[in-house]
């Protein structure tokens, strides 16, 4: 698990103080980031590659529209999720049913926010690096969210956020790069490991 | 008799009396079922409708609602209620809206290519695996992967998300936190489905405990507040509330008997001797009901203690008659025949109902009639050696002396009777409104703010209505199951065109067998479906031979024989299909629970087009049962009151002396029903006891004062009875017609009519033809 040592490795030795990082993250909704995702599973030859917006509306809610390669919109509003795919009906579940979504979700909230208490709702936090380039580990506190999240590897720049990573105990996972406009950015390699330091390596969005 | 045989007697006595009502506490059953007090069914027709009013799924139907000011919380505890209520044993079927895919037993688990329509339009082929595979490819990059993942070896085209999809019904609300919730997204919403019958209160009550236990254990927030509604919760409450008022109006009304004793008779002695026939009454009633029927339902033991309240009388009329020189033995005995014609022919009222057809009354009578012999033998035979000499005479009170002379000085108005009771009778034959209330429901009414939450919840929550029900009947399950399957898409149209919000029938959670077969033959063979899953798989990322579950499955289902009703046993389907599909012994019935109906004769125009189907308006129904119900009664009583004439004609043999004492109960009988129909009060079964017992009670205030025609000093002490017991007997009734509850408030209002009519009439009407007399010393 090559991808798993580099990812825990803490890129400089200092560790940060995760609440003067956090203060910096908030930006204001409604706010719109591009996005390119990568998910590997263990069903899969080679990962899935979507790409799209990451809307943060008003009313607190997170949109993940996937423009590419088809039409896709994920609505995540409080406790509920819908997805809805151009050409079939809409899949309406809730966060409990999908614990690593609710902790992604938690964690992309918590940092895009910066809201520390949500963070330490259903994680311990630590943070390695510098304030312009850091690394925050989130580690699941509960069990139910362990069985079904290892850890969330959040990268970023300054006040910017880079890459989410989340990996999940039987080996699958999957990477968000934000502010990367499309697939054809990434490099030519999906290995997780390359994926990982090509997206904590570039410079911020 | 001896100071010390007295004192034996009465331990005697007493002893019996406690031995008795000993053996009758440990082994009498108190039944609840309200169905006792139903007719006896006499037609398929009617024996489907008495099934269906107490067994029928929508009878069991309780709607929870969880509200506060956190609905995550409310949510939470909707999940935990919901695990609690499936542990308590006290509900068939609990659902909160979240389908869990775990709730399938694993051996089911293949049986979903059977039970899922999906085969009838597709067949597992290349393209439709294909294509299914490339929309599970997307799931994957959803967010919605992390849960379906790990079913997709197996079930690559989701058919048991697509079956558990299927279940949930038609039009359900809205889910929030994975839970229902209503559409103000503030309430989390419940359905749940009691073991016991809907109109079994006893039942009921152990469920509604049980909901409050489970609410209490599962509740995450002390502020959430759980509310149920429907027929079950219903009788709780009307239950809890009936008790609770006849109790408290019971124990003001014995303080007030005790006070009226002790003032008539100014005696501790004679307070606690007048109780002893009235007990001795209760206790043979009952152990005569349980002897005869087993259990006494407990409607039979409220009404019935307050039907044999009269006995209270037959002591009163003893020691009214009791004064200086005499012994109760020697003026019992002059009573006997007055006191023995009042109770034979009061027995003889109440015999009627013995004959009614309806288990629950033939109970009520013979707890009645037993009760009141019991009372007025042992008054007769028992109580005189144990009342102690007396030296107060009431026919030496001035004051009733001068109530008396008053009295003699009436008017004797037999020209208003006839013409009172011709106004009645004409006023009651000529009125176009009907005299009967047939709605059983009209006399336990629910509070309307409740019934309108009712409505509310079970919009809501697209609930089933009580009222209306198909009901398919045929020799087996697979033709029951058959008819159902024919008549969805009839019903899915109704409900298309807004005639109908939804509808459940069995056929939908199991298919007939015949239809599970043809599913099975269209399932590819091993090699067939290899191969197309194999051509499928090529061109979608998955890794080759990551479905292997899935050809196994599929495998397994082509080898399962069809499943049956029997084969559900202890899985989530056995209660979903127990519930509309019942095995009656000889038949099976089907039913299809209706929900929003708009137009029942739509629904009875589809029921007939389908043979052995049938729709059934339970209101209508037990309306129409009531009705017949009733007149059956009614005949019975109007046998009873010429043997009651007869009984009287043979106790007094004079035809002039007969019509003097039954015209005081026959015109105030008819004022009253003139009077409450004039007040437009229907009215009912209760009404209906009530006015015997108040006739009853007339009848015995007509037979003493007519008695009491030649002595004067007679005629007081007869006065002085009379007026104890009318009072008596009027504050009991006057307190029950103070009750919010209609039932009590039917009878109060009766019998305190009755009461007053009666001894005014009797004064007026039977009192001695003897002129006035001034002084009875």
């Amino acid at each position: 698990m090559t991808c798993l040592t580099l990812v825990s490795a803490p890129l400089h030795a200092a560790d940060l103080d995760v609440d003067k990082l956090l203060a910096q993250l908030p930006r204001p909704a409604p706010d719109s980031t591009s996005f390119v995702e990568v998910r590997y599973s263990s069903l899969l030859e080679k990962p899935i590659v979507v790409s799209g917006r990451l809307e943060h509306r008003e009313d607190g809610s997170l949109v993940r529209r996937v423009e590419w390669p088809y039409q896709e919109v994920t609505v995540l509003q409080g406790e509920n999720v819908s997805v809805e795919r151009a050409g079939s009906k809409p899949r309406r579940f809730a966060l409990d049913r999908a614990p690593e979504l609710r902790g992604m979700l938690a964690s992309f909230g918590a940092i895009l926010q910066g809201d520390r208490q949500l963070l330490d709702r259903y994680f311990a936090v630590t943070a390695q690096g510098s304030e312009s380039r850091w690394k925050v580990t989130l580690t699941p506190r509960n069990e139910k969210l362990k069985r079904h999240l290892t850890r969330v590897v959040v990268d970023g720049t300054g006040n910017r956020p880079k890459c989410f990573t989340l990996e999940e105990p039987d080996g699958d996972g999957s990477l968000m790069a934000l502010g990367v406009a499309g697939s054809g950015d990434l490099p030519a390699s999906l290995g997780r490991d390359v994926l990982h330091a090509w997206c904590a390596d570039r410079d911020g969005p | 008799m001896t100071r010390a045989r007295r004192g034996l007697l009465l331990v005697a006595w007493i002893a019996t009396v406690a031995i008795l009502g000993w053996i009758v506490d440990r082994h009498l059953v108190i039944g609840t079922d309200l169905r006792l007090f139903m007719p006896s069914p006499q037609t398929p027709q009617e024996r489907l409708i008495l099934e269906e009013i107490g067994e029928g799924p929508a009878s069991r139907m309780l709607l929870l609602a969880i509200s506060g000011p956190d609905p995550q919380a409310a949510a939470d505890t909707s999940r935990a209620l919901t695990a609690e209520l499936r542990a308590s044993g006290e509900f068939r079927l609990v659902a909160n809206g979240e389908s869990s895919l775990d709730a399938i037993p694993d051996s089911l688990l293949a049986y979903r290519y059977l039970l899922s329509p999906t085969l009838d339009r597709s067949s597992l082929d290349a393209g439709f695996l294909r294509a299914q595979l490339e929309e599970r490819v997307r799931d994957l990059g959803s967010p919605a992967a992390g849960f379906m993942e790990p079913w997709l070896p197996r079930d690559p085209t989701l058919e048991l998300l697509k079956l558990a999809d299927s279940w949930l019904p038609a039009r359900q609300p809205q889910l929030l936190y994975d839970v229902w919730f209503d559409s103000s997204g503030k309430e989390a919403l419940l359905v749940a489905e009691t073991r016991a019958a809907g109109f079994d209160p006893q039942g009921q009550r152990r469920t509604a405990d049980a909901l409050q236990r489970a609410f209490d254990a599962s509740r995450t927030d002390g502020n959430l507040r759980l509310e149920s509604s429907g027929p079950g919760a219903f009788s709780v409450l009307m239950q809890e509330r009936t008790q609770g008022e006849a109790q408290w109006l019971g124990s003001v009304s014995v303080v007030g008997m005790v006070i009226l004793l002790l003032v008539a008779y100014r005696s501790v002695p004679v307070l606690v001797l007048g109780l002893l026939p009235l007990v001795s009454a209760g206790v043979a009633g009952l152990a005569a009901v349980g002897m005869i029927f087993g259990t006494v339902h407990g409607i039979t033991l409220g009404f019935g203690f307050t039907l044999i309240g009269v006995a209270q009388d037959y002591p009163i009329h003893l020691f009214s008659h009791q004064h200086r020189g005499i012994d109760a033995r020697t003026s019992v005995r002059a009573l006997w025949p007055t006191l023995a014609t009042g109770v034979a022919s009061t027995c003889v009222a109440y015999l009627a109902f013995l004959f009614s057809g309806v288990r629950g009354l033939a109970q009520l009578s013979v707890f009645t009639v037993t009760g009141l012999a019991v009372a007025g033998l042992t008054t007769r035979f028992l109580l005189p050696p144990l009342v102690p000499g007396s030296s107060r005479d009431a026919a030496d009170s001035a004051r009733l002396g001068r109530i008396w002379h008053a009295i003699a000085g009436l008017p004797r108005p037999l020209w208003l009777g006839v013409a009172t009771a011709t106004a009645c009778v004409a006023y009651l034959a000529l009125s176009p409104r009907p005299l009967w209330e047939n709605d059983l429901a009209a006399l336990t009414p629910v509070p309307p703010a409740l019934l309108a939450r009712d409505a509310v919840l079970r919009k809501e929550i697209g609930a089933p209505d009580v009222r209306h029900l198909l009901v398919i009947e045929d020799t087996d399950a697979e033709s029951v199951l058959a008819k159902a399957a024919n008549l969805d898409p009839k019903l899915a149209a109704l409900v298309a065109r807004g005639l109908l919000d939804g509808y459940d029938q069995p056929a939908r959670y199991l298919p007939t067998r015949s239809v599970q077969q043809q599913r099975r033959a269209a399932l590819p063979d091993p090699a067939t479906l290899r191969a197309a899953l194999s051509e499928a798989v090529a061109t979608t990322p998955f890794k080759p031979g990551v479905f292997e579950p899935f050809l196994a499955d599929v495998e397994h289902a082509r080898q399962l024989p069809a499943l049956g009703p029997s084969d559900l046993a202890g899985s989530p389907f056995e209660t979903r299909v127990g519930s509309l599909l019942l095995d009656r012994g000889d038949h099976w019935t089907g039913l299809v629970t209706l929900a929003g109906v708009k137009d029942a004769t739509a629904l009875a125009q589809l029921a007939a087009l389908v043979p052995g189907t049938t729709l059934l308006d339970l209101k209508q129904a037990s309306e129409d049962l009531v009705a017949r119900q009733r007149e059956r009664i009614l005949w019975c009583l109007a046998v009873s009151a010429v043997l009651l004439t007869v009984v009287v004609f043979v106790a007094l043999r004079d035809a002039s002396r007969v019509r003097r004492v039954l015209a005081p109960m026959a015109l105030t009988t008819l004022v009253i029903v003139a009077l409450f129909h004039a007040a437009g009060v229907s009215l009912s079964l209760f009404h209906l006891i009530a006015l015997v017992l108040a006739a009853g009670l007339g009848l015995d205030y007509a037979l003493f004062f007519e008695r009491a025609a030649e002595d004067p000093a007679e005629q007081r002490r007869t006065l002085h009875a009379v007026i104890v017991c009318s009072m008596s007997t009027f504050l009991v009734f006057a307190l029950l017609a103070l009750s919010t509850l209609p039932v009590l408030r039917a009878i109060g209002i009766t019998v305190a009519a009755g009461v007053v009519g009666n001894f005014v009439l009797a004064l007026l009407l039977t009192r001695p033809v003897t002129g006035p007399t001034t002084d009875g010393r």
